[in-house]
């Protein structure tokens, strides 16, 4: 097999402006999705019963449809809804709503690594909600957060990959343009496939540091 | 509500279609999830038991595997492996096969986990007991290591059969791109998308109904062993 890396020096630019919009898209999103995520996971442990429908059932809504049907429906859907948005726009919605799901099943698992014990300890002792939050439970649950949030995170980088269906100019995107100018498929989604894999490993390498960091401080 | 979507036969294109839709679905996220099973308890051997470079390989390949969208692998599969091996692969074949390479590397990391719950202790006693390497594989880990790998594996196949909405970029006529043409012909993404995402619900809910169901069985087999 004959690879030829003038194709990848022509494609060189193109890819690196795709990344730096799936990194726009993936800093923006997640950290949003973690936001809404958390909201529902508090709303899911809430007294009122329709708080608590809305966020189980959003979440079962994004763990039981494929992410790519969610961008079609959003993608041509909402315009038919009279909400003309740009694709940058409609891709962080979406991503920060299936974020946000996944993210609630993450902090409702943690949230059940606190014994229940400790909570009636806190209240008996005459905390209130929120020092209960912010003394014994939000403490405890950092280092049982992070392995399975740079997973995710990880899984939602990949997962913008299929924004390049709604023609956003992402690196997905780009590299099908290239190998639309070049016919190079091995080169072209070679190097692609090269810029993902170096992202994600940055990314598991950069959480599994933190990770260690945060043991050393957290209770478990 | 109901005439949003029965208007203009809204549904008409995407019904002609869904019920073989979904067989492909089905079908190609089964297959690929069987030839994952297998090729991922391969893996995991090599990577427990192999030798240093066969174990790094199967690192690198796991590591690339989970490191790269479904999505650029799936083009992979369709466009890169022909010109390589100058073979013709059908979308479908091409399909299954990204669909389960994809699932070995999850499939070995899951095995593996499972494996590292079994305390050394009683592979060491096995092998004082007289019994070959084989022996202890095949009578002492495997069986304990499937046990307590079935909750996480089924759990992979509904993950699986989420991500094979991808097998429609590379024109495979699964649900998701029988969804895709019934807008093409009716123009009414929002009634046809919305009663795609209830069927892929129907599916996946009914998968994870499943699993869970597994899940308490083989729980209460194991009683005492976490």
């Amino acid at each position: 097999m004959y690879i030829d890396f003038d194709i990848v020096r022509h494609a060189a630019p193109a890819l690196w402006q795709g990344l730096k919009l799936t990194a726009t898209v993936s800093v923006i999103s997640i950290p949003l999705g973690i936001v809404i995520g958390t909201i529902a996971a508090y709303m899911a442990d809430a007294k009122h019963m329709a708080l608590r429908a809305v966020a189980l059932g959003y979440v079962e809504l994004v763990c039981n449809i494929p992410f790519l049907i969610l961008v079609y429906l959003s993608f041509f859907g909402l315009p038919k809804l009279g909400l003309q948005s740009s694709a940058f726009a409609i891709a962080i919605g979406t991503m920060a709503f299936y974020t946000g799901g996944y993210f609630c099943e993450i902090l409702r698992a943690a949230f059940r690594s606190v014994p229940k014990g400790q909570i009636r300890a806190a209240l008996s002792l005459g905390m209130s909600g929120w020092k209960i939050q912010r003394y014994v439970v939000v403490p405890q649950i950092f280092g049982f957060l992070i392995p399975p949030t740079v997973s995710l995170t990880i899984m939602m980088f990949k997962d913008t990959a299929v924004f390049s269906v709604m023609s956003l100019p992402e690196l997905t995107y780009q590299s099908n343009l290239m190998t639309a100018d070049t016919f190079a498929y091995v080169e072209v989604l070679g190097t692609t496939a090269l810029i993902y894999w170096g992202a994600s490993a940055l990314m598991e390498t950069f959480g599994h540091a933190m990770e260690m960091r945060v043991r050393r401080w957290s209770h478990r | 509500m109901i005439e949003f979507f029965t208007a203009h036969g809204a549904l008409k294109p995407f019904f002609d279609g869904v019920v073989q839709g979904a067989g492909v679905t089905l079908y190609a996220s089964s297959l690929a999830f069987v030839i994952g099973l297998v090729l991922g308890v391969m893996l995991m051997v090599v990577r427990v038991a192999g030798g240093t470079i066969a174990r790094t390989l199967v690192v690198v390949y796991v590591s690339a595997m989970r490191g790269t969208p479904l999505l650029i692998q799936l083009l992979i599969a369709y466009y890169v492996l022909p010109a390589i091996f100058g073979i013709n692969i059908s979308p479908i074949a091409a399909g299954i096969l990204a669909l389960a390479l994809n699932t070995t590397a999850y499939v070995s990391e899951i095995l593996r986990g499972a494996l590292s719950t079994i305390p050394a202790g009683q592979a060491a006693a096995a092998r004082a007991l007289g019994m070959r390497q084989w022996e202890v594989w095949r009578f002492v880990l495997l069986p304990q290591m499937f046990h307590r790998a079935v909750p996480p594996l089924t759990n992979e196949y509904t993950v699986l059969l989420k991500a094979s909405s991808l097998l429609s970029i590379i024109a495979v006529t699964e649900l998701a791109t029988v969804a895709r043409n019934a807008t093409l012909q009716s123009d009414l993404p929002l009634q046809v998308f919305t009663a795609t995402a209830v069927v892929y619900f129907i599916m996946l809910w009914s998968a994870s109904s499943v699993s869970r169901r597994i899940e308490r069985h083989f729980a209460r087999l194991l009683p005492n062993v976490h």
